[in-house]
């Protein structure tokens, strides 16, 4: 049978094969990377989008829920000292209305407790990164005021309602706070600055009606419940948030070890398959040498 | 009846043959490595006896040139898959192109940019992020700048994809003018042929024709059709004629919808020289195929998102507490009005970070419900059934796949390519051994012709002198 006489130009062609095999491995070892193009590994390309897209969006919600924290934490601190204050007006009002201060003593009750309104304002009028916390969805306006024209003064919101939440990669929403009307003029007796405000104008004269008076103290009472009820939301937000946080945390751990198994190279066996590659190069660099020398044709034998 | 002289004149054309003989080994030998170059056997005949009553005296042997050693259809087969392995050659040329504008993302932060993937989820990630503090001016401009990172690298894509489209256009009209010398070339060879050798193999012309159709398959998909006289017809694939006896009819291009488009006579063959085969054919698959199925996908994805976030922003309120209108939308995309060329149109019209509108319609400034609403469309539908992020996933799986089947093919192609070239050349090559031992049994044969030469040289002498020894010698 007749045989290829041109059989060592197949031959440098599999030389090339085997060269551009040894440079993708080397690309793919100096790179660290397996999949270099869509067409090496198109599932696995298309699987890195998803991998990426899931890993970066829980990185953006850990920052967001780093930044909210801190919101949650300011509402939450700030509730805590509203809480202290009230406690303080309580026992004002309570020794105040026992009937054994005189008239001096009694004003200057009215007077402290007129100085916690104004340290309780402050605080439904915190601000957090330029956003007033308790105005609801009216964040850029502080929103409580107290009109002194009346007596008992009134303390007016002008916030809204809104209720801001944080959405979690899950898709779990979380309370971001709670409108300031809710916690401090809730209906009826839970109204916190109702109360404040009906309790400077029962101290104002320096006679107490000693009914009137028990009467507002006991709704102030109620009212600082109420506070410390609302106060709860805003401690399930934070620990919401933390579990949430969390969570993603251990979810983006798992995604970045996925993504890590699917693009990084497999040194060891990249390693291996360059060595045989190398091997193969030089095994038929040394046959086409081999071939390609003059003394391989007939014509050689030939006398003369 | 034999005489010495007769013997003579046989022994006379037995050297002249294997002179013959030696120069055809000679033109093998020189023309080894000439490519398309077919192997010649000298042709001996026995010359016709004569003869004489009853008895036949053999008159010795004639050389009549030289037959190539030719498998027309092995050749044609050759010719067939090399049309094929040119056209997905060139078609994988032009997708490991379009490709590269896709790598993925190997997850560490300098691969990320002009990750049309990670862009997405930069963007929408914004609005998340605006969740936390919608009001805030840092994260505001946030939004602006990823949808800024976002549409550019979208339309950057899509310009790469043009500009790569124009080129393939370029080369694919470049093809034509090659086209029209060779089948010019094949129509005058096709002529000579028919008018020195019309009944047996043309030998150099045939060898020289052969490479010229070799040539072409690397071109265009054509049909070869042997006419009589050894004359060849040549079609495209789809029967239009190219060279029919020993006339061409040329390839001529002209400007359809904005790409070239190629015409024999009026009639224009451009589709079904796409699926013809050689390089023409793989040109004009990704010119008309590949490309603009990149394109069409990345018109959608853009066309979608743009949409969807424009009508979106367009239904919440912005920080100075105005909702979108008709006449004065919210939109932070150039909006388009149809899907093609959405992508290369992509672009932020939005300058000013507080139209982003946070709040719900009808909310107070700091209320984050249509931020919510933006993020949550990264979550839905919103691109042919499928959310931004998984089409764009299939969009590279896709596209990956494609191009990894063409690879497939190209290898098995080029191997049945190499198979066939092996073959041809295992029966069409020069074999120096062979041409060695031909030459070595030509020689001897000429050295006995000489011989016997001489030996009857020596007879005649001694004939002449009718046994005298010394007169002629």
């Amino acid at each position: 049978m007749r045989v290829d006489p041109f059989y060592v130009t197949n031959l440098v062609g599999s030389l090339d094969q085997a060269q551009l095999n040894a440079q993708q491995l080397t690309a793919e070892l100096s790179s660290g990377v397996s999949i270099n193009s869509l067409s090496q590994n198109p599932v696995g390309s298309g699987e890195n989008v998803l991998l990426l897209s899931q890993i970066q969006e829980d990185d953006s919600f850990t920052q967001s829920s780093s930044l909210v924290t801190g919101q949650l934490q300011v509402a939450d601190s700030a509730l805590g000292s509203v809480v202290t204050e009230l406690n303080t007006a309580v026992s004002l009002a309570t020794s105040a209305n026992n009937g054994t201060m005189n008239g001096s003593n009694v004003r200057s009750v009215g007077s402290q407790i007129s100085g916690i309104l104004d340290e309780v304002t402050s605080l439904a009028n915190t601000s957090y990164q330029g956003q007033y916390i308790f105005a609801g969805g009216q964040t850029l306006t502080s929103p409580f005021n107290t009109s002194t024209a009346t007596t008992p003064a009134v303390t007016s919101y002008t916030g809204d309602q809104g209720v801001n939440y944080l959405e979690s990669p899950s898709g779990q929403k979380i309370q971001l706070n709670v409108p300031g009307s809710q916690i401090f003029l809730g209906s009826g007796s839970n109204s916190v600055f109702g109360a404040l405000n009906n309790l400077i104008a029962d101290y104002s004269s320096g006679t107490v009606d000693t009914a009137q008076a028990t009467s507002d103290t006991a709704a102030l009472n109620t009212a600082l419940n109420w506070v410390s009820q609302q106060r709860v939301t805003i401690d399930n937000s934070m620990t919401q948030l933390s579990a949430a946080s969390g969570a993603v945390t251990s979810v983006k751990l798992q995604l970045t070890t996925a993504q890590t198994d699917l693009m990084q190279a497999d040194i060891p066996t990249v390693s291996t398959q360059l060595s045989l590659a190398e091997t193969q190069q030089t095994a038929l660099e040394d046959v086409i040498a081999q071939l390609n020398s003059t003394s391989n044709t007939l014509f050689s034998k030939l006398p003369g | 009846m034999g005489t010495i002289s007769s013997a003579f004149g046989i022994m006379s054309q037995a050297l002249d043959a294997d002179q013959q003989a030696l120069n055809v080994v000679a033109n093998n030998v020189a023309n080894a490595n000439t490519p398309g170059y077919t192997e010649e056997k000298p042709n001996w005949q026995e010359n016709s006896p004569l003869e004489i009553g009853s008895l036949q005296i053999g008159q010795g042997v004639t050389e009549t040139g030289a037959t190539s050693v030719r498998d027309r259809v092995l050749e044609s087969r050759l010719d067939q898959q090399q049309q094929m392995a040119a056209s997905s050659g060139s078609r994988l040329t032009s997708l490991d192109t379009l490709q590269a504008l896709f790598t993925p993302d190997s997850g560490s932060s300098s691969s990320k940019a002009g990750d049309i993937g990670s862009d997405i989820t930069s963007f929408f990630d914004s609005f998340s992020s605006l969740e936390a503090n919608p009001t805030d001016n840092a994260l505001r401009q946030s939004v602006l700048s990823t949808a800024g990172t976002l549409s550019s690298d979208i339309s950057g894509a899509a310009a790469s994809l043009n500009s790569q489209r124009l080129a393939l256009d370029q080369e694919a009209s470049g093809v034509t003018s090659q086209v029209n010398a060779l089948t010019g070339a094949i129509a005058q060879l096709n002529q000579q042929i028919q008018t020195i050798s019309p009944n047996a193999d043309a030998g150099t012309l045939e060898d020289n024709r052969q490479r010229d159709l070799s040539q072409l398959s690397q071109l265009i998909g054509i049909n070869q059709i042997t006419t009589e006289n050894n004359g060849l017809a040549i079609t495209t694939t789809s029967g239009a004629l190219l060279v029919s006896g020993n006339s061409s009819y040329q390839m001529t291009t002209g400007t359809v919808n904005g790409v070239t488009d190629f015409f024999v006579g009026t009639t224009d063959i451009t589709k079904s020289l796409a699926s013809g085969g050689g390089s023409l054919g793989g040109y004009l698959t990704a010119r008309d195929g590949d490309i603009p199925t990149a394109l069409t996908a990345l018109d959608q994805l853009a066309y979608n998102i743009s949409t969807s976030v424009n009508t979106q922003n367009n239904a919440g309120m912005n920080l100075n507490g105005v909702t979108g209108t008709t006449l004065a939308p919210l939109y932070i995309f150039n909006q388009p009005t149809v899907v093609a060329g959405s992508a290369a149109n992509m672009s932020v019209t939005m300058t000013d970070p507080n139209q982003i509108a946070a709040a719900g319609a009808g909310d107070g400034t700091g209320d984050n419900s249509n931020a919510v609403a933006m993020y949550n469309l990264s979550k839905q539908t919103i691109v042919s059934g499928q959310t931004p992020t998984d089409y764009y996933s299939n969009f590279v799986t896709t596209l990956g796949a494609t191009v990894s089947s063409v690879q497939t093919e190209n290898t098995a192609q080029t191997a049945s390519v190499t198979q066939l070239q092996t073959q041809n050349n295992s029966l069409s090559g020069v074999n120096l051994n062979d041409e060695a031992s031909s030459m070595t049994t030509f020689e001897r044969s000429y050295q006995a012709a000489s011989q016997v030469f001489a030996m009857l040289n020596t007879i005649m002498g001694s004939a002449l002198n009718l046994g005298e020894q010394t007169t002629v010698s």
